[in-house]
C-alpha cells in the first residue's frame, strides 16, 4: 500500500515538474513571439510616419502585400518550386552520394589517404567560383544548379562520413573480427550504423549550403525561382520584392529543418 | 604434447619497434588446461592486454606460437575462442537480444533460429524480459552480463577475459563473478583470466602466472586450491588458505620489481 501511494505521490510530483517545464516553454514562446511583433510594428509605424525610408528598406505591410499577390498569381508557388526542386534533389545526390563515399573510404586506407589532398583541394573551392563554369557545361536549367547544389553538399558530407566511420571504437572492431566477421560484414554491421549520427550531422550543416548553392545558381542565371525573385526585386529597387524572397528562404529553410530534425528521429531512434 | 591442455603458449615475444625497439614481452610460456580457471596477474605495464590480443590471434607475436588442442593457431582467430572485455562494447543501436545474437548473426545463422536460442540464454542469466530494450536502459552490471551472454552463446571452449568486471562496484563485482565461476564450471569452460587484482585472481582461479613488467614476464606459476567447493566468492575468500596465496603472490610481485 505504502509502496503504490509513494510510486502515485512520485508520478504527481513527475507531472508537476513537466507541467512547470511547458509553462516555462510557453513563456519563452510568447517573449520571442511578443519581440518580433514590436519589432515589426515599430517598422511599420517608422514607415508609415516617414521616419524609415520606403524606398530603402520597403514595410512589413508592403512585404505582406507582395506576397499575398504572388501567392494569389501563383507565382510564388512556382518560384518556391523551382528552388525547392532544385535545392532538394542537389542536396540528396549531395549528402547522399557525399556520404557513401566517405564510409566507403573506411574500406581502403591507402585510397583514403591517396584521395585526402584531392578532396581537399576541390573542396576548398568557393561555389561561387565555381558556377560560372557549371552553368556553361550544364546549362540554364535546373541540372546546372542542381549540379552546384550536389557540390555544394558533397565535401561536407564526404568528410563527416569519414570522420566518424575513422571514429568507431577499434575495440568492436576486434570483436567482430574475433566473431570471425568479414570485412563486408563489419562495414555494414558496425561502421555505418555507428556513423549514423555523423552523418546526420552533415545533413544538417547541408541544408544551409544547400540553398546558398541553389540561390547563387539562380543570380548567375535564371528565369525562375527565389534567388530569381530576388535579384529582380534589388535590380529593380524593388525593395519589398527582394525582402518578401529573404522571407520565402528563411520559412523554406525552417520547413527543411524540420524534415531533416524528422529524419534524425527515424535514423538515431535509439538515442534518446 | 598432454592430452589435458586446451591452449598453450610456447615463447612468446612481441616487440614494438618505432623508433627504438620495446619488447612487451619476452618469453612467456604457459599452459591452460581443459576445464582450467587461469589468470594472469602483474602491475600495469606487463603487456597483458598485448598477450590477450596475441591468444585471441587479433595480433601477431613477434616470436613464439599459440597451440589450441596441440594445433599451432598463432595469428589467426580461432572460433573457440570467445572473449569479454572491461568495455561491454554493446552496439548502441540494438536492442539487447539483436545484440546478443551478433556473434551468431556474423556466423551466418537466421535471425529467428539465432534468437530461438538466446531464449534460454535470457532465462539462465536472469535478463528475461529485456530482449527488447536498448543498451542504454540497462544499468552497468546488467550490460557485462549481457556481453558474456553475447560471448557464451557462441559456445567457445576457451574464454579469455580482461579486467572484465573491473568497472563495477564492489558487491555486483562479488555477484558477477560468482555468476560467471557457476557458469564456466557448469559448461566446462576453459577461462584464461587477465586482472591487477590478486584477490579476484586467488579467489577465482585454479592457477595463477604473476607477471612482471617492462618486458612482461612471467615470474612465478602457482597452483591454487582453496579447498572450498563453493563458486560463491566471499565464501571462497572465506578459506583459510586465502591469505598465504595472496601473500606468497603480492610478495612475488613486490620482489619482482
Amino acid at each position: 500500500m505504502q509502496n503504490t501511494a509513494a510510486v502515485a505521490a512520485s508520478g504527481k510530483r513527475m507531472s508537476a515538474m513537466k507541467m512547470k517545464k511547458l509553462e516555462g516553454n510557453v513563456k519563452l514562446r510568447i517573449a520571442q513571439i511578443g519581440f518580433l511583433a514590436v519589432l515589426l510594428l515599430l517598422w511599420e509605424v517608422g514607415a508609415r510616419m516617414g521616419w524609415i525610408s520606403t524606398f530603402l528598406f520597403a514595410s512589413p505591410g508592403k512585404i505582406c502585400d507582395t506576397l499575398s499577390n504572388r501567392i494569389a498569381s501563383g507565382e510564388l508557388f512556382h518560384d518556391i518550386w523551382v528552388t525547392g526542386k532544385e535545392t532538394v534533389l542537389g542536396f540528396l545526390f549531395g549528402s547522399l552520394l557525399g556520404s557513401f563515399l566517405g564510409l566507403l573510404l573506411w574500406c581502403s586506407e591507402f585510397v583514403a589517404k591517396f584521395s585526402k589532398p584531392y578532396v581537399a583541394a576541390i573542396g576548398s573551392i568557393p561555389v561561387m567560383v565555381l558556377s560560372p563554369l557549371v552553368i556553361i557545361w550544364f546549362g540554364t536549367g535546373i541540372a546546372s544548379k542542381v549540379a552546384i547544389v550536389t557540390f555544394s553538399c558533397i565535401f561536407v558530407s564526404l568528410s563527416s562520413a569519414y570522420e566518424g566511420a575513422m571514429q568507431v571504437d577499434p575495440d568492436l572492431l576486434n570483436l567482430m573480427r574475433s566473431f570471425g566477421a568479414s570485412k563486408f560484414q563489419i562495414f555494414c554491421k558496425v561502421v555505418v550504423p555507428s556513423s549514423m549520427t555523423w552523418v546526420v550531422s552533415g545533413f544538417k550543416m547541408n541544408i544551409g549550403f544547400a540553398i546558398v548553392g541553389a540561390i547563387v545558381g539562380e543570380y548567375i542565371s535564371s528565369d525562375a525561382g527565389i534567388g530569381h525573385m530576388i535579384l529582380m526585386g534589388s535590380n529593380s529597387f524593388h525593395i519589398h520584392v527582394t525582402l518578401a524572397g529573404l522571407v520565402t528562404t528563411m520559412v523554406f529553410v525552417f520547413v527543411l529543418n524540420i524534415a531533416v530534425g524528422a529524419l534524425e528521429k527515424v535514423l538515431l531512434r535509439w538515442k534518446r | 604434447m598432454d592430452e589435458n591442455v586446451k591452449l598453450e603458449a610456447k615463447g612468446i615475444y612481441k616487440e614494438f619497434d618505432e623508433e627504438n625497439p620495446i619488447t612487451i614481452l619476452r618469453d612467456v610460456s604457459f599452459v591452460a588446461k581443459k576445464q582450467e580457471f587461469v589468470s594472469f596477474v602483474g602491475p600495469s605495464g606487463c603487456g597483458k592486454t598485448t598477450l590477450f590480443n596475441i591468444i585471441a590471434g587479433l595480433l601477431e607475436p613477434t616470436g613464439g606460437n599459440i597451440y589450441i588442442d596441440s594445433e599451432q593457431t598463432t595469428g589467426t582467430v580461432s572460433s573457440q575462442i570467445g572473449y569479454v572485455l572491461q568495455k561491454d562494447l554493446l552496439l548502441p543501436w540494438r536492442t539487447i537480444e539483436e545484440n546478443v545474437i551478433l556473434g551468431l548473426e556474423v556466423r551466418g545463422m537466421k535471425k529467428s533460429e539465432a534468437k530461438d536460442r538466446a531464449t534460454e540464454y535470457f532465462k539462465s542469466y536472469k535478463l528475461d524480459g529485456y530482449q527488447k530494450k536498448y543498451p542504454s536502459e540497462l544499468s552497468g552490471g546488467m550490460k557485462q552480463r549481457v556481453a558474456l551472454m553475447r560471448t557464451m552463446i557462441m559456445e567457445p571452449e576457451i574464454i579469455l577475459m580482461d579486467e572484465a568486471y573491473k568497472a563495477l562496484d564492489y558487491p555486483l563485482k562479488i555477484d558477477l563473478e560468482s555468476e560467471l565461476l557457476s557458469t564456466v564450471k557448469e559448461n566446462k569452460k576453459t577461462v584464461i583470466y587477465i586482472t591487477h587484482d590478486i584477490e579476484e585472481a586467488v579467489t577465482l582461479s585454479d592457477r595463477v602466472y604473476i607477471m612482471k613488467a617492462r618486458p612482461g614476464e612471467i615470474v612465478r606459476e602457482m597452483e591454487i586450491d582453496l579447498g572450498v567447493d563453493s563458486t560463491r566468492m566471499n565464501e571462497r575468500r572465506a578459506s583459510k588458505k586465502f591469505n598465504d596465496y595472496y601473500e606468497t603472490i603480492w610478495q612475488s610481485m613486490g620482489t619482482s620489481k
